[in-house]
């Protein structure tokens, strides 16, 4: 991780960042950061330089919606293109960052934007809205820092089994080794019915063959039997 | 023992009772020709998950070419094979589906634990991976190696077929499987806690695969005849 450089270092460093945008870049060397702080004023938090030229804006969260769709719907921004969408939990009791990475292919600029939750909220607007790519992105995140995606259409997790309750992995405060023990992790392991994860249908191109002339043979085969999801204990 | 699992048999021309006692001179030959006839012709269920794969693709191949073994045909399915190579780590995740195609092998069957990884975690242990794959099915061979190079997956082979030279139909024990222990753990809540303790697992290896040491099973090349 770079480490965060402040706001005070940004100056000498904005002569050379402004190879990025197109040269007309007036306080903070990116031309997407001043329009978004002549628009959105205090919902711009502040706003940092990474390793030399990349531009990293810190938004309030309850907006994060908005300012990310006038990012991708403004032709002067044009970020169409989600990245990445992650989460980074520095410890320490500090507040978990959702980083949103974004590229305008119109504009060829690159864009990081975050938003700090404080671990006693971690919620936030989902933005599978605006690009679908953050469907599952946003699964991840909930999957391993536990921070909830309102308007998801199907918050789950992705990474860990379903099963899964020892916590969020890559929080600080998760243990390595996980909170259980390992007897109880491979119980639990185990006691997954395959069936319930892989659905048969889901594997077998013969039904989705065969669901074209009417003739769908693994219908039956979808629900998995309640008696092995019983049979659980080790 | 009561660490590993014994492995069930199906055949039924060798119930028990039919060879009382010990071994004869019918039953030694016969053992000889069954035990020939398994050991040259495995074949393998590659249950590749990591890079510990690549490495068995390599064993396939032309160079190393465990053909010359009789295991020419890699099984993907469980129902047609007799060797489980588990190359590469396996998450918990992952565990239930290994256990299922341990289950659903027919007897007689071996497995192998290629890699550090499968074998006891290697150096994931984290909290999404499972301590070497006997806490989940019974082992037979494990093949040491972060990833062993195809030498040292065809001497674990070589291992398995010395294992099965020296099976006997008079002891249908080996073969006997448990259907009540079908999905579950291959080993017992504390023992898993025990292996999985640092180190743990790779230091028990030698005492739950039944081998007392490696070093210990001479092969047929090594023996003054």
């Amino acid at each position: 991780m770079a480490e965060r450089v402040e706001e005070a270092r940004e100056t000498p460093v904005e002569g050379e960042a402004v190879g990025v945008g197109e040269g007309a870049a007036t306080g903070s060397g990116h031309p997407s950061v001043d329009a978004l702080r002549e628009r959105f004023g205090s919902a711009i938090l502040h706003h940092e330089v990474q390793a030399g030229d990349e531009h990293v804006v810190f938004i309030v969260p309850e907006r994060n919606v908005e300012i990310l769709g006038w990012l991708k719907d403004e032709p002067t921004q044009a970020y169409d293109f989600l990245k990445d969408l992650t989460a980074v939990d520095y410890g320490g009791g500090r507040p978990l960052q959702v980083v949103y990475q974004l590229w305008s292919m119109a504009h060829r600029r690159e864009l990081r934007v975050k938003a700090e939750l404080p671990l006693d909220a971690l919620e936030i607007d989902s933005v599978v809205g605006l690009w679908a790519a953050a469907d599952w992105l946003e699964r991840e995140v909930y999957d391993m820092f536990g921070i909830r995606f309102r308007g998801h259409p199907d918050l789950r997790r992705i990474l860990m089994p379903d099963n899964y309750e020892e916590g969020h992995p890559l929080r600080k405060d998760f243990p390595l080794r996980g909170r259980f023990s390992r007897a109880e992790q491979t119980r639990r392991a185990l006691a997954v019915s395959v069936e319930d994860v892989y659905i048969p249908q889901e594997l077998e191109i013969v039904a989705i063959g065969s669901r074209q002339d009417g003739t769908d043979q693994s219908a039956g085969a979808l629900p998995s039997t309640p008696e092995r999801a019983g049979g659980s204990e080790a | 023992m009561g660490l590993i699992q014994l492995k069930g048999r199906q055949e039924r021309a060798v119930q028990p009772g039919i060879f009382p006692g010990g071994p004869a001179w019918l039953t030694t030959k016969l053992d000889f020709v069954v035990n020939w006839a398994r050991r040259n012709s495995l074949w393998p269920m590659p249950f590749g998950t990591a890079c510990c794969a690549i490495e068995m693709m390599a064993a396939a191949a032309s160079k190393y070419d465990i053909a010359r073994f009789g295991m020419e045909r890699m099984s993907f399915s469980p129902r047609q094979a007799d060797l489980l190579i588990c190359a590469g780590r396996v998450t918990y995740k992952m565990a239930p589906v290994l256990r299922r195609i341990w289950d659903q092998m027919p007897q007689p069957k071996w497995a192998i634990a290629m890699g550090a990884c499968a074998s006891s975690g290697g150096v994931f242990d984290v909290y999404s991976m499972v301590q070497g794959i006997d806490t989940i099915i019974p082992v037979d061979v494990y093949v040491p190696g972060c990833p062993p190079r195809p030498e040292g997956l065809i001497y674990g082979i070589l291992l398995v077929h010395e294992k099965i030279r020296g099976e006997s139909l008079t002891r249908p024990e080996l073969r006997a499987e448990d259907p009540e222990r079908v999905g579950k753990a291959n080993k017992l809540p504390e023992v898993i806690d025990q292996v999985a303790l640092p180190f743990g697992n790779s230091t028990s290896q030698n005492r739950v695969s039944g081998l007392v040491s490696t070093a210990a099973v001479a092969r047929p090349l090594d023996r003054k005849s």
